[in-house]
């Protein structure tokens, strides 16, 4: 098992204490684990603060799935999670980010019945990003 | 039982197990959604596998009929023969991204609201009674295996496993969470539905404190602190089944638990002494509690029931 793998599993966990420990200890932020993804990729989306660390240690909040081309943001809208949503485009996601059913995040959050993660999207697709 | 859950399931990460197989995060190439994964690795000899491994997983499929809202979806359970002695079968639940400890860890001060955690409560209860009344307990109830949608729905995760893990849980040893064993568990007695109110109170004290209530790091030293809040059980009350006497602990008296529990309210405490009963006998059902009066403010009863119905 390689610090990476320590890593991701951590994230998807929402052990943050976990997550601080391994980057201390030399794990690479955007490093993949064995199944080819990163942690900001797989990380338990509910959870504000591993995102929040893993962004502030310069996980690429828009890293693509290698199958289905969601990214990050794309997860956090289509479950609802509108404090990692923020903090994510906050760190630069990219909100107009098409996955491979050339859906964007906004669209998923939509489909989802979100109205709270559509109404910020939608905000920021039109350019006032400051919310 | 369907084949051939690479393809549609791709693992993006481990989430846990080690004891009776893996769990992994993983996604649904169809829909695009996380799911998670269980595995167990099954022994089968020329009759295939075994009836009670076939049982449990025909109960968890039963249960999967009446959608109830206060439980994960199983959606898929495929088994795979990796040799002629050993198959591996998966279940394939609904993932949820956050879990109660997450979101307790992640609620700024001074914590919940007390309607929060009356809401938390009754649907976990909900959820409980739903599982109880289907002859399924959980026994492993815990801030992590309780999960919470962005939405504020509570689904409970991980129950009916434990059967069908058990033939293989003592091969690997892995450290378990004492924090939320009734002592029935923890003196190796005989136990059924009343360890998950005994979990349940447990998980109630924490959603106002933030912190768990009795943090042992072994059986008699949990035992201990249980005993230091709710006092020494008389002797009647010991059972006889066990290796652990009663002498091994201090005469303690009970404490108010609003000692330990400071901002519950009255009616609060009073369930909450209901459910960390010593007696499992005696310990409140998950049905009665939800009839208990902390419920009775805001909602009526028969909207209750008509939850636990569903």
């Amino acid at each position: 098992m390689t610090l990476e793998d320590e890593l991701t599993s951590a994230a998807a966990q929402g052990h943050t204490a976990e997550v601080s420990r391994l980057l201390q200890a030399g794990a690479q932020v955007n490093g993949v684990n064995r199944f080819g993804r990163s942690a900001v990729q797989v990380m338990m989306m509910g959870s504000t603060p591993v995102a929040e660390v893993l962004l502030r240690h310069g996980a690429d909040p828009n890293v693509a799935d290698r199958r289905t081309g969601a990214t990050p943001l794309h997860d956090a809208a289509r479950a609802g999670f509108l404090d990692t949503v923020r903090l994510l485009v906050n760190y630069k996601a990219d909100p107009r980010a098409k996955d491979k059913a050339n859906c964007q995040p906004i669209d998923l959050a939509r489909k989802s019945g979100l109205t709270d993660v559509v109404a910020y999207l939608e905000c920021v697709l039109s350019g006032n990003s400051g919310l | 039982m369907a084949h051939a859950t690479s393809i549609q399931y791709e693992p993006v990460a481990e989430i846990g197990g080690g004891a009776y197989g893996t769990v992994f995060k993983a996604r649904d190439i169809q829909s695009g959604q996380f799911v998670a994964l269980k595995s167990v690795r099954v022994q089968t000899d020329q009759n295939g596998l075994p009836i009670s491994t076939v049982r449990e997983v025909a109960v968890l499929k039963r249960l999967e009929q009446f959608d109830h809202p206060n439980v994960v979806r199983l959606m898929d359970v495929c088994a795979i023969q990796r040799s002629d002695q050993e198959t591996k079968v998966t279940l394939v639940f609904e993932h949820v991204d956050q879990d109660l400890k997450t979101y307790l860890e992640r609620t700024p001060a001074p914590g919940l609201s007390p309607e929060r955690i009356k809401d938390l409560m009754r649907q976990l209860l909900c959820g409980l009674a739903f599982l109880h009344s289907n002859r399924v307990m959980h026994r492993d109830l815990k801030p992590e295996n309780i999960l919470v949608t962005s939405q504020g729905q509570v689904k409970l995760a991980d129950f009916g496993l434990a059967r069908i893990y058990s033939c293989h849980m003592a091969l690997t040893p892995v450290v378990v969470t004492l924090w939320y064993r009734p002592p029935e568990v923890l003196l190796q007695s005989s136990y059924a539905t009343p360890v998950d109110i005994w979990s349940t109170g447990c998980i109630f004290a924490e959603m106002f404190r933030r912190k768990p209530l009795f943090c042992g790091e072994s059986e008699v030293d949990q035992l201990g602190k249980i005993f230091e809040v709710i006092g020494l059980p008389p002797e009647e009350e010991w059972p006889t089944d066990v290796t652990l006497t009663r002498k091994n602990f201090p005469p303690n008296m009970p404490r108010p638990i609003a000692d330990f529990v400071p901002e519950i309210s009255e009616q609060g405490a009073q369930l909450l002494l209901k459910m960390l009963t010593f007696d499992p006998l005696k310990r409140i059902s998950a049905l009665n509690a939800l009839e208990h009066s902390y419920f009775q403010d805001g909602e009526t009863l028969s909207q209750t029931k008509a939850k636990v119905m569903q």
